[in-house]
């Protein structure tokens, strides 16, 4: 009982650590995302041809790549931390953990995807 | 002073989280960066299916660029600036926090987020607004 506490008090210091970073990574990048989507776009939003010119180069295709991955980090471990708090058994949780994983995982792979998918239209 | 601080997270179910009575100021910013949590996530479900347009082509995408043009969704990009605001601003805080930064003055950064989020709300949607298509 007493491992099983330290165990769970462990794991959930880990994923607050990963929270923080995860979420001053997205200070910086998603600021970054919001100058060089919106701000510097006039009226605000690019069009198709302007999307393709931005994620055609390969410094700033990687960039949003590293947005989508710290995002939808931070986003999971913010569900998983709700969905947590719950007061699941530890079963139930690894489960949750494992779901939210997958989903981590096809969402990056889809805006790889994406991206790859828009800069090869464009080329 | 830094007994204020809960050392360690406490478990409460969403009910929870509008149960405001004899709660000091901390759990108001506890429940403002939860809502605003899930809003945000909302949101990004929905910004990852809506960019699904770009890979049907040049024609899907510009429509949807006129569609969000409109004043209606030029509101909702000012409710997600709020958003990000609240989030990521208390987020800050929070982590300073955590690693043991500023712990005495929690408080007056909670007050100092409070006011960022109201002056860069009013900057953001003044430039969203005035913004020429």
């Amino acid at each position: 009982m007493v491992e099983k506490q330290l165990t769970r008090e462990r794991a959930s210091s880990w994923s607050w650590i990963l929270q923080a970073f995860t979420g001053i990574m997205l200070v910086v990048l998603l600021g970054l995302h919001m100058v060089v989507q919106h701000f510097v776009v006039t009226g605000g939003l690019r069009n198709y041809q302007q999307v393709v010119q931005y994620i055609s180069n390969p410094f700033l295709f990687l960039l949003e790549i590293a947005f989508l991955i710290m995002v939808t980090w931070h986003a999971l471990l913010g569900v998983r931390a709700i969905i947590l708090d719950l007061g699941l058994n530890p079963a139930t949780e690894r489960k949750v953990t494992a779901f939210l994983s997958i989903v981590g995982v096809v969402v990056v792979a889809y805006g790889i995807w994406l991206s790859a998918t828009i800069v090869a239209q464009g080329a | 002073m830094a007994s204020d601080v809960q050392p360690k997270p406490v478990k409460r179910k969403p009910i929870e989280w509008f149960n405001l009575k004899g709660k000091r100021v901390g759990f108001w910013a506890y429940v403002g960066m939860r809502l605003s949590a899930i809003g945000l996530v909302l949101y990004l479900f929905l910004h990852l299916a809506v960019l699904s347009q770009l890979a049907v082509g040049p024609t899907a995408w510009d429509n949807f660029v006129a569609l969000a043009k409109s004043p209606i969704f030029l509101l909702l990009d000012v409710i997600l600036i709020i958003g990000i605001l609240v989030h990521g601003l208390n987020g800050i805080r929070l982590s300073l926090i955590g690693f043991g930064i500023g712990v005495p003055s929690h408080k007056l950064m909670l007050w100092l987020a409070v006011i960022l989020t109201i002056v860069f709300s009013i900057l953001s949607a003044l430039a969203i607004f005035s913004e020429t298509h």
